[in-house]
């Protein structure tokens, strides 16, 4: 089925809503539906089976027009689908949920109730997401009269209580915990070792970047949203560009388009390298953490040969890219991935034959397909229950129609076959990685680029090595953009891992979290001080100030 | 059933010197590309100022003395710098570049980090300017 | 043994300081192996040292609202007993320094001291990461104390005593690893049980729980667990070379087979993943208990139908 005959099929379900219809972009069809029609519509585009959600982008329209707008975009293959729902400004907007059909849309409503505030009826969980419980409450971020000063920490703000009804145990995995890689919180009940009930909180790293993009020229904001992760970088200045290359209409030299293609592919190998270390880790096994970090030495030198830097490469610009390889780059990308191919194969070898490491990760976490499908899962946590949902091959982007990737599924769905599905998209990789530099296609790899991009919106898709990073750029016409929403793959995983960690033991919880390749993404929080059963809420500037005294008075 | 698949490796490595380098002792080889510290020519600057204007993490300032004559100061915060390289690429005349040897820029004197890059005598006049006493006007540039 | 030479053995020589250096030199070469069986350079020689010393003069902070006495004289007497089981086995090779019959079970007895007052301590803490690791250390003594004490048990079976000191010098005549190949093998997995070392570190497993039942320790109490465990290891390792690898001779000697003892557990350390406890508790009471008796078994057989 082709795009043309998924958006027809999607505008047919969607009739008896439909208030106005749009079609931005081909791939894109825009329909306006009145925010009570909501919940059936959705309900409608499910029992279809028309794509999933991808996101819900939240919109301030400005104060003249005095509308909020909500858009929920579903994806079918290269299809994408929008839902607009306008809302009034002042008052209390509201719209109904669509979590208890979709499970995953919960963590979008949270976002869109806390960043806008719209209140979404009827979500199972309303409380903050990113935001932290001290925030004053009717502040919010996103809309257009924000000012940084009106985010003073409330006084009297308390966290909320964690439920201590009944003889429960709760083992809190972070904010502080060496399992952790990057702050969270994860409070799992337990009845001895077995875990009963499993609770998170985000938030820990949020930096508010979607509303620091708006204060930025389009240049700027390249290297900004390359710092949101260090193993995606280039996956978010793809998506980036990619996106404004769209609303520019300018179009990419093929030659630049290929080396981003190279770059990710090997963005994509140090990436699985490094969490292939932090599962060994997580499990015990020391021993396979310090070899596969040792690789992956191999492939961040070859990338500081390649762009300048191991980490946060910023080979993408808005046009193309910024370095060229040579003959001399080839060489050594073909040395390293001799190299890489053995000890990946190695590795494969040792994830599936190793029996103190199988007795850890076969039969543990397993998902079905329909649950991957139900959770809203992406990329490889997705793959390796069997659902074949990959950007590359549902909507190829840059030169992915040239240099096409074979997509590796497993029918399995434990741990086990989360890490050979990693494993073996690496040899895949690597063998179109081989491809791409020996057939790069000749030609410039920039074009001139506008420093102001024309007035549109556009939706961009790329495939991260955790799952598909959701775009939505808007422009006004100006330096700067009007409203970038990012939607991480991260984020669509953890309703997976909070259902899948209940009936495990407690040794399998790291690993469980660690297995769908967290990338955490959000903000600075707060520290509770219990004393004598009467707790008591600190802000930063107070715990400060605490320790200040308390350490002051020893002398 | 395999008990130790990776044996090999360890016997490997016990008979084998360790992979860490020895550094600080040692300074690793940077790759030809590598983005180190920034360094600018004066001499092609003609006061555009756009790699002022890309610059994500405003670290870098083009302050123009005489525009006709070509005095350009070069005003660089090694601590803001993100050492992105964008300011490299936005100029069209290849004023600027980033070091590949120089980047062990640890400091622990917040003054070495604005740095000035120019003519001797340009640097000494922009200087000059910014120790005037408080109370006379500074002259606008 | 005078007092005097008594109370000097016990402070100095070869007990007391220089069991607890030697402790911190065998510490250093378990993890000097480790790192170089995991291509990394590794600690320098007085690592150990510098830690503990580092420790002790740290900040001890007791939570509130828990045990005192316990919080601080756990520590104490872990040390004591890991100090004490030392009096009666045959560290760096020299004759032990003291020995009454039947202290084999009493040096047992004396480093399991060790791990349940880890597991005192851990349940003592106010955490709930020191709670669950009390659990698991305390569950996975039922698992390997059993199977260790059997695989120690046959050679004294077949030396025909209960103090260390004859079972040592019958076995400088008689090599039983070749003899009771099971017996060394169990021994050899049970110390590694014993010392909490990978893969049967789940009580301190660093990813899941923090630390265990050390968790909530700092300063000075951390520091004398440490040296508590270092202690312990000097001691079981010299045990089971004493025994299986031709008892005490030469100490050169000694020392060289009690390295070699800490290069395999090295080899079995970086090989294997961490086993869950659950995993960990089956496995020994499946295959370790098993093993063990059918070695004891063989043993008594063959000694009543020999003698």
């Amino acid at each position: 089925m082709t795009t043309e005959t998924h958006l027809q099929r999607a505008g047919e379900i969607l009739a008896p809503f439909v208030k106005s219809t749009n079609n931005p972009e081909s791939n894109r069809l825009d329909v306006q539906i009145a925010a009570s029609d909501l919940p059936a519509a959705a309900t409608a585009l499910t029992d279809a089976s028309w794509g999933y959600l991808a996101a819900i982008t939240g919109m301030d329209l400005g104060v003249e027009s005095n509308e909020l707008e909500a858009l929920y975009h579903f994806c079918e293959g290269a299809a994408v689908t929008t839902l607009r729902i306008h809302l009034p400004r002042e008052g209390c907007p509201e719209i109904p949920s669509v979590s208890d059909k979709i499970p995953v849309a919960s963590f979008f409503e949270r976002e869109l109730s806390e960043m806008l505030g719209i209140t979404v009826v009827g979500t199972p969980d309303p409380s903050r997401l990113f935001l932290p419980d001290d925030w004053p409450p009717d502040v919010y971020p996103l809309r257009q009269g924000f000012k940084p000063e009106q985010a003073a920490a409330l006084e009297s703000a308390k966290a909320p209580e964690p439920d201590r009804a009944g003889n429960r145990f709760i083992v809190p995995i972070g904010p502080q915990h060496p399992a952790l890689k990057e702050p969270g919180h994860f409070e799992f009940t337990v009845d001895g070792e077995i875990i009963t009930a499993a609770r998170m909180r985000l938030g820990y790293v949020h930096r508010g970047i979607e509303k620091a993009t708006e204060q930025r020229n389009w240049i700027q904001n390249l290297y900004l949203l390359e710092r949101i992760c260090g193993i995606c970088s280039h996956t978010h200045t793809s998506a980036y560009s990619q996106g404004v290359e769209k609303l520019a209409q300018v179009e990419v030299p093929q030659r630049a388009l290929a080396i981003r293609e190279l770059v990710a592919g090997l963005e994509r190998i140090h990436s699985h390298l490094l969490w292939l270390g932090v599962v060994a880790h997580e499990a015990g096994f020391d021993t396979l953490f310090m070899y596969s970090w040792r690789d992956r030495e191999t492939v961040m030198n070859l990338l500081e040969e390649l762009t300048g830097n191991r980490v946060n490469y910023s080979i993408c610009s808005l046009g193309g890219v910024k370095y060229d390889i040579g003959v001399e780059q080839s060489a050594s990308i073909h040395k390293a991935l001799d190299y890489l191919e053995e000890r990946i194969r190695y590795y494969l070898d040792i994830v599936t034959t190793d029996t103190a490491f199988l007795q850890r990760t076969r039969g543990v976490g397993t998902m079905t397909y329909d649950e991957a499908i139900h959770f809203g899962a992406l990329g490889p946590t997705a793959r390796s229950s069997g659902v074949t949902r990959d950007v590359r091959l549902d909507a190829p982007y840059g030169a992915y129609k040239r240099f096409p990737v074979s997509i590796i599924t497993d029918d399995r769905g434990d741990l086990e076959a989360r890490f050979v599905v990693r494993m073996k998209e690496l040899l895949v990789t690597c063998f179109t990685i081989r491809t791409i530099v020996d057939n790069l296609p000749s030609g410039e790899i920039a074009t001139k680029f506008p420093r102001k991009i024309p007035a549109g919106e556009t939706v961009s898709r790329v495939e991260a090595p955790r799952g598909e990073a959701f775009y939505y750029i808007k422009s006004a016409g100006g330096e700067s953009p009007v409203r970038l929403h990012i939607r991480t793959p991260s984020l669509c995983n953890w309703t997976s891992v909070i259902n899948k960690a209940v009936g495990h033991q407690l040794a399998d919880a790291p690993m469980l979290i660690a297995g769908m390749d967290p990338c955490f993404s959000c903000n600075d929080r707060m520290v509770t001080v219990r004393k004598n059963n009467v707790s008591n809420t600190l802000t930063w500037s107070e715990l400060r100030e605490y320790g200040i005294k308390k350490y002051g008075q020893r002398k | 059933m395999k008990i130790g698949s990776m044996f090999n490796d360890i016997l490997t490595s016990f008979f084998s010197a360790p992979v860490t380098e020895n550094y600080p002792f040692e300074k690793p080889e940077t790759a030809d590309r590598f983005r180190g510290k920034l360094f600018f020519d004066p001499s092609k600057c003609t006061g555009c100022n756009l790699c002022s204007k890309d610059c994500p993490a405003k670290a870098l300032e083009i302050v123009i003395l005489d525009r006709t004559a070509k005095r350009f100061v070069a005003r660089y915060n090694v601590d803001r710098c993100i050492y992105c390289a964008q300011c490299v690429q936005s100029c069209k005349f290849k004023c600027l570049g980033m070091s590949k040897d120089d980047w062990e820029l640890a400091a622990l004197n917040k003054e070495l980090f604005a740095v000035n890059y120019g003519k001797e005598e340009d640097i000494a006049a922009l200087l000059e300017r910014f120790a005037l006493p408080k109370t006379e006007p500074v002259e606008k540039v | 043994m005078t007092p005097i030479t008594a109370l000097l053995s016990i402070m100095f020589f070869p007990a007391g300081i220089t069991l607890i250096l030697s402790g911190m030199l065998y510490e250093w070469a378990d993890r000097k192996l480790v790192a170089r069986f995991q291509n990394r350079i590794g600690p320098r020689w007085y690592q150990p040292l510098a830690d503990t010393l580092k420790l002790l003069t740290k900040e001890e902070i007791k939570p509130h609202g828990i045990n005192s006495l316990l919080f601080y004289g756990l520590p104490i007497v872990a040390l004591t007993g890991a100090l004490t089981a030392a009096l009666y086995s045959p560290i760096l090779g020299l004759r032990p320094v003291s020995s009454f019959p039947g202290d084999l079970i009493v040096t047992l007895y004396l480093l399991s001291l060790l791990t349940m007052c880890m597991g005192l301590a851990g349940w003592n803490g106010s955490s709930r990461f020191s709670l669950i690791g009390a659990t698991r250390s305390l569950t996975q003594l039922f698992a390997y104390e059993a199977p260790f004490l059997l695989a120690l048990l046959g050679p004294a079976i077949v030396a025909g005593t209960w103090v260390i000191k004859d079972i040592s010098a019958y076995a400088e005549t008689h090599w039983m690893i070749f003899t009771q190949p099971v017996g060394f093998f169990i021994a050899l997995i049970g110390l590694m049980g014993k010392l909490e070392l990978p893969p049967f570190d789940a009580p301190e497993a660093e990813t899941e729980i923090v630390a265990g039942a050390l968790t909530e320790y700092s300063g000075r109490g951390l520091a004398l667990f440490h040296i508590g465990k270092s202690v312990e290891l000097v001691v079981a390792v010299s045990l089971v070379t004493a025994f299986y690898l031709g008892g005490i001779g030469n100490p050169l000697l000694f020392l060289f087979k009690t390295l070699v003892m800490v290069l395999l557990m090295a080899m079995l350390q970086s090989m294997l993943t961490r086993l869950r406890i659950d995993q960990t508790v089956g496995m020994w009471w499946r295959f370790g208990a098993l093993l063990a008796l059918f070695q004891i078994l063989i043993l008594v057989l063959l000694k009543g139908w020999l003698a």
